[in-house]
């Protein structure tokens, strides 16, 4: 079966990506809302999973986590390349705020 | 006077210590905590090795809007914002959690950091005051960081608009910074 293989891999990337949601909210519950960008109750459901539980929300055709941005501009800024390290670095600033504007207010 | 509450006691402790590791200045712990001032120097010494710095605190609200300032400071608002908003945390345990965030965000980014702890905890009361708040950039929608009296009519930020002399002044930025309230720790060594 030519998919397979694709199958495999997108349960392995769910896994990994519960598994470190599990641990990013199990070590430090506040500051994982925000890098995972979930909710109170999300986290709450992700923390108590079991492994088992795990391997069968992973095993699936699809990935359960998804893009964070559809903004074009936070696109540009963090795919556009330039010579001036300085200017690059104002360029992820400033895409980071934009982030987490869109975060508060999807909230 | 009633006898304090051991655990309020224990969570104050904790508090100064991350408060004083960031390198807050005594003024944030004393606002911040019920701890004795002898305490808090007590505490002071024994992580930072050395007695606090004596003098005032930068009081200005025209320092958040200068161009570098006004960068760092509306990504710390933005980090917050979203901090306060998801949890129920208290707000210097919030600003704490953000700051935190805010120098992971610098260091990846390859950002100098403009923004020490205690500028933070002064921002967050300008805008509880309500002598800062955040408004929208009418070009790339971020919030940013302006005074609550500007007129903010199509407000451009300092990002998309840049000054022509925006971060032309390094020498300067470096030697103001040296001068600043940053811990010696948290300081980038070029």
């Amino acid at each position: 079966m030519k998919n397979s293989h694709l199958l495999d891999e997108i349960r392995e990337a769910n896994m990994t990506y519960l598994i470190l949601a599990q641990r990013m909210i199990r070590d430090d519950r506040d500051e994982a809302l925000y890098r995972l960008g979930v909710s109170e109750q999300v986290a709450e459901i992700l923390a108590d999973l079991t492994p088992g539980q795990m391997m069968k929300i992973a095993t699936t055709n699809t990935l359960v986590c998804r893009f964070r941005f559809d903004d074009q501009m936070i696109w540009n800024l963090l795919t556009s390349h330039t010579k001036d390290i300085a200017a690059q670095s104002v360029a992820g600033v400033h895409a980071a705020i934009l982030m987490s504007t869109h975060m508060a207010e999807a909230a | 006077m009633a006898p304090r509450s051991v655990i309020a006691d224990a969570r104050d402790v904790r508090r100064a210590s991350e408060l004083i590791e960031l390198g807050a200045r005594l003024q944030v712990l004393e606002s911040e905590t019920a701890l004795s001032r002898e305490r808090l120097l007590r505490l002071y010494k024994e992580i930072q090795g050395r007695s606090p710095p004596k003098g005032m605190l930068p009081f200005s609200t025209d320092w958040f809007i200068t161009w570098m300032p006004n960068i760092h400071a509306s990504l710390f608002m933005g980090i917050y914002q979203n901090v306060i908003q998801a949890s129920e945390l208290d707000e210097i345990d919030a600003i704490i959690k953000t700051y935190r965030l805010y120098l992971e965000q610098c260091t990846v980014t390859g950002q100098e950091i403009v923004l020490s702890l205690t500028r933070a905890w002064r921002l967050v009361k300008f805008v509880d005051a309500g002598m800062l708040r955040t408004v929208r950039c009418t070009k790339c929608t971020g919030q940013f960081v302006a005074h609550t009296h500007d007129l903010i009519e199509g407000y451009v930020c300092g990002l998309c608009h840049m000054p022509s002399r925006a971060g032309k002044t390094r020498a300067a930025a470096k030697e103001a910074l040296a001068n600043d309230d940053m811990p010696l720790t948290l300081r980038r060594v070029h």
